[in-house]
């Protein structure tokens, strides 16, 4: 039994361990700031540390550790500025730095972060979650303590976004062509 | 004929996403067949999904900051000592469950694969706040004035470095003669804030006392598996 309880110790420690990548990318992408990302993983792995005894299910263990980078996430913003409400956060658009800022080669890539830094916070957060991380959309519903229909209505809202932005011609190309 | 049906955006999401039931899906799938915009539309969604995905298959590496630290900590840790009770909790939980498993009570997972062992107490530094530098030292004299036995760390990292660096530390008599009182007290240093600084050119040079660490996080997850109790200051 003392073997068993130490095996799952290992496995959970390693998996906090292992989740900081995870967790730094998922916060890149919702401030495009490789600084402030790491500062929120790091916060986000000692908080969690330190909550481990409201961790209910180790299956469950990374919607968790997203739930609390979420709160570490608004705490930031909030400490920017303290008038927010929640509402208000999700629909903040983006004043960050964008993607421009750092060294980018590839232009796709940097096209992509353009535009998802252009999006509201709350759809930036939502199509991250689904598209990067996998989560079903009742898990990003409780990661982000939001109803499941936002879930929904936000991530149409953001791939209409990106779906403008990244696959439809500009305007002036789309009347040339009618012209045509 | 049949009228192509209209699915609205928030179905062909979650049928892209696998998010809909068989049945759902096999009505999407059927429709697709008769209707060209709907495969187009959809093509367009999984692009934008896929798009995402490979916009961040490579992140830059982590940039540790220097010079600002999240807001969060500086007003989270006015309130003195945040007392880290997950270990700790884990611990009177378990100490709970051994003599009355109640139905339905709640003990977490984690409270009882991770069981703290009193008398072995880890401290987690990461501000410069001379308040809190206060917090982790008075914390570490106050327990060993109670469990002289115990065995005490302070680690260290980010801003809290700088207790530990001679040329920022207002306490270095205080760690000696803590460290000469106790010898089972230990000052753990983060080896990635050093590398940090010492790559901007700062020469770190710490007190005689510390030990380092590769990275804080990896100590405090070690200690944790190891039973320590764990407070963040």
């Amino acid at each position: 039994m003392k073997w068993l309880q130490s095996r799952e110790q290992r496995e959970l420690v390693e998996q906090i361990k292992d989740s900081r990548l995870r967790l730094y990318r998922l916060a890149f992408a919702w401030c495009h700031d490789a600084g402030l990302a790491d500062d929120l993983a790091q916060e986000t792995l000692t908080r969690g540390l330190s909550r481990l005894d409201q961790l209910r299910d180790s299956a469950r263990l990374m919607g968790w550790l997203f739930a609390i980078l979420n709160r570490c996430w608004i705490d930031h913003l909030r400490g920017r500025r303290e008038d927010f409400d929640d509402e208000m956060l999700a629909e903040l658009p983006s004043d960050l730095p964008g993607p421009d800022s750092h060294v980018e080669r590839q232009e796709t890539v940097s096209r992509v972060r353009t535009a998802i830094a252009a999006l509201p916070l709350g759809q930036r957060q939502v199509v991250t979650l689904v598209d990067l991380e996998d989560f079903s959309y009742a898990e990003v519903a409780e990661i982000l303590a939001i109803p499941i229909g936002t879930v929904m209505s936000r991530l149409c809202r953001a791939r209409a976004s990106l779906k403008e932005l990244l696959l439809e011609p500009p305007v002036a190309q789309r009347h040339l062509r009618s012209v045509k | 004929m049949n009228q192509p049906r209209d699915f609205s955006d928030e179905r062909l999401n979650a049928f892209v996403d696998n998010q809909l039931g068989v049945q759902e899906c096999d009505e999407i799938l059927a429709a697709i067949a008769n209707d060209a915009d709907l495969g187009q539309r959809l093509c367009a969604l999984r692009s934008a999904k896929e798009l995402v995905r490979h916009a961040y298959g490579n992140v830059p590496p982590a940039r540790h900051r220097l010079d600002r630290r999240l807001p969060v900590w500086c007003g989270a840790l006015a309130a003195s000592i945040t007392l880290i009770v997950g270990v700790l909790a884990g611990w009177l939980g378990h100490q709970a469950t051994a003599t009355a498993e109640a139905p339905g009570a709640a003990t977490s997972w984690a409270g009882r694969v991770f069981a703290a062992e009193p008398g072995r107490i880890l401290i987690h530094l990461d501000s410069s706040q001379s308040e809190q530098m206060d917090a982790a030292l008075d914390l570490a004299e106050a327990y060993l004035a109670k469990a002289s036995d115990a065995r005490i760390e302070i680690i260290a990292n980010h801003r809290g470095l700088e207790l530990l660096r001679v040329d920022t530390t207002p306490y270095a008599e205080r760690i000696a003669g803590l460290k000469a009182q106790h010898a089972r007290v230990g000052f753990v240093a983060c080896g990635q804030t050093i590398a940090r600084l010492q790559g901007v050119g700062v020469d770190v040079e710490l007190v005689p006392e510390t030990t380092v660490a590769r990275t804080a996080i990896e100590h405090v997850a070690e200690r944790v598996q190891q039973g320590w109790t764990y407070l963040k200051i």
